[in-house]
């Protein structure tokens, strides 16, 4: 980044000018972040510290210290569920999309035919309304009459519950979620993979590694920042997850699919406990923020490293 | 051994090809079999053993939707919000990414930083205090709310600032010279520069409104306003009660099929646009 500040600021009438300009340029877009982001975050963390139901006035709001975080993580049963299921969520979605993205990744950078049809069909749940994937999944996992019982029937196995059983509806939601966005990490590997030059394998080569060798030694190390994106914006995004769980399960069966957004808004905007559901956000807040100073920690050891 | 050689070699590109097209098909199966149901009786798509291919195709789910259901309605809303907010966020964007790329003004460095900050912002720990807002400011269910809280990104001004940062400053001391004024410039010099960093950041916005739903889902509260995923919502709590499944089928065919025709045809964009965020990251 390129954020040096000159030494004296510019006098003269033509620079206040263009100042005059750039501010008028960043008002708009600066005001609106503050009103709609930075704001709210704040206002967020101070409800969470208070009791409200959104309907008495702001500063009527009895301040009850930490009692909010101490109710959800002991007195509240159902969000500690929550959390465990959305790292379950999140941890198993993130393991599956590293190696497959990888993989698939490898194989597209091979010698291939019709790079770009590939990466068009891998790419189409992508950008599809999560709502309308939730649609057709609850289709093919239905209990009586869904295509994958039929298939289990077909080849003799008995049928299962699928999002309709406590132990199995979790990894469904984890199955259709590295559906819908395995094709994203796969073009992320790929852009990291061509970006590798082709003198470190051609110098390998001649050095006498094997392309097991050189997979191990190059692309891997090589490829560390684009793992770190991956699991990190996934990680982030994955513990946000509202829409897919919404749209098939609603958190059923027995709150086995339960996550904290859902959670949060059940709690917020359908019993109006904004203090309570505002400790929940900050809480996952507190989580995904850790993550991404972690991954800055790392990418900047990387830079010393080299 | 070279023959051994080349036969192994064959053995795997044909493997290759065998786990990719197996993916493809298994990726695209869903879409298909969507469409095949579309075009099933509500018996149909629950018989068992499944059928495959419907009977006789019943082309009328369609028209039978459309008279229980204002899909056009709900994609009148969602273009209008969709449009509106990729349109405030070039817009916001680019503005602002062009004044932090070549300004300099007392305070660029901290505004900057707080920009930076407001990235790592997730949208649902703002959701209370955003709704308590725009209900303050009287627009929940209305286009207003709809659009206006999304219409600046820190992401967007990030991405235009770095794409900006990268045009030369003698076009823009040129243009100078010859007396353009500000305005002018941002107008007719930045913004036709930046076409392909707007084409992709568009494309982004694009889908992510489009598909977005809990915003919606709080915001708005009559039919009239819904937005596709909102219409595909109310469409699956209908057919369950009226166990009329051909139609939920149907109604997914027709919120589905826009944005992947717009994805083959701006498919480009998307990946350079993944390839570059990843890259940076």
């Amino acid at each position: 980044m390129h954020l040096t500040m000159p030494r004296s600021w510019p006098k003269t009438g033509l620079m206040r000018r263009r100042m005059f300009w750039a501010y008028a340029f960043v008002a708009i877009p600066v005001l609106w972040l503050v009103v709609f982001s930075l704001g709210p975050i704040l206002f967020s963390g101070w409800v969470s510290l208070h009791q409200w139901n959104m309907l008495t006035p702001v500063r009527d709001m009895p301040y009850v210290g930490l009692e909010n975080y101490e109710y959800i993580f002991t007195r509240d049963r159902v969000f500690p569920l929550a959390l465990k299921n959305t790292f379950k969520f999140a941890i198993g979605g993130v393991s599956i999309n590293v190696v497959l993205g990888l993989a698939f990744a490898l194989l597209l950078n091979s010698k291939i035919k019709g790079r770009t049809v590939w990466r068009v069909l891998y790419f189409l749940p992508v950008i599809t309304s999560p709502i309308a994937l939730a649609v057709i999944f609850a289709f093919m996992f239905n209990r009586n009459y869904g295509l994958l019982n039929s298939l289990l029937v077909m080849v003799g196995l008995p049928r299962q519950g699928f999002l309709n059983d406590p132990n199995q509806a979790l990894y469904v939601l984890i199955a259709i979620a590295v559906y819908q966005y395995l094709g994203y990490y796969i073009v992320i590997y790929l852009a990291g993979l061509q970006g590798i030059p082709q003198d470190y394998y051609d110098a390998a080569r001649v050095d006498g590694a094997n392309s097991w060798q050189a997979f191990w030694h190059i692309t891997l190390p090589l490829l560390r920042p684009v793992t770190l994106f991956v699991i990190v914006t996934n990680s982030i995004g994955a513990l946000q997850v509202f829409d897919l769980v919404f749209a098939t399960t609603g958190g059923a069966p027995a709150n086995s699919t339960m996550t904290i957004v859902l959670h949060m808004y059940n709690t917020a905007f359908k019993f109006s406990r904004m203090g309570r559901a505002s400790a929940m956000a900050f809480t996952l807040f507190a989580i995904i923020l850790f993550i991404t100073i972690v991954q800055l920690r790392l990418l900047r050891d990387r830079t010393y490293e080299d | 051994m070279r023959g051994t050689g080349t036969a192994l070699s064959k053995l795997g590109t044909a493997a290759k090809y065998m786990i990719l097209i197996g993916t493809a098909v298994l990726l695209v199966f869903p879409f298909v079999w969507m469409i095949d149901a579309s075009l099933m009786t509500s018996g149909e798509i629950q018989s068992r053993p499944p059928v495959w291919l419907p009977k006789s195709p019943q082309f009328s789910n369609y028209p039978e939707l459309l008279d229980n259901l204002p899909l056009g309605r709900f994609y009148l809303n969602s273009l209008i919000v969709t449009g509106a907010t990729v349109i405030g966020v070039l817009f916001t964007s680019s503005l602002a990414g062009y004044a932090f790329a070549k300004y300099q003004f007392p305070g660029r460095v901290i505004l900057f930083y707080m920009i930076l900050a407001t990235l790592m912002i997730p949208t649902f720990v703002t959701l209370i205090p955003v709704f308590y807002i725009v209900r303050q400011l009287g627009w929940i269910d209305s286009y207003a709310g709809l659009i206006l809280p999304g219409i600046s990104s820190a992401y967007g001004i990030f991405f235009m600032r770095q794409f900006i940062y990268s045009i030369p400053d003698e076009l823009i001391d040129a243009a100078r010279i010859d007396g353009a004024t500000e305005l002018r410039i941002y107008w007719r010099i930045v913004l036709p520069l930046t076409k392909p960093a707007l084409a992709t950041l568009g494309t982004f916005v694009f889908i992510g409104s489009w598909n977005s739903f809990l915003w919606p889902l709080l915001v708005v509260n009559s039919r009239e306003l819904y937005t596709v995923p909102l219409g595909l919502n109310s469409l699956r709590t209908f057919a369950a009660e009226a166990r009329s499944l051909h139609l939920l089928v149907s109604g997914t065919v027709l919120s589905v099929i826009p944005t992947l025709i717009l994805f083959v045809f701006l498919q480009r964009y998307f990946i350079q646009g993944i390839a570059l965020s990843g890259l940076k990251g």
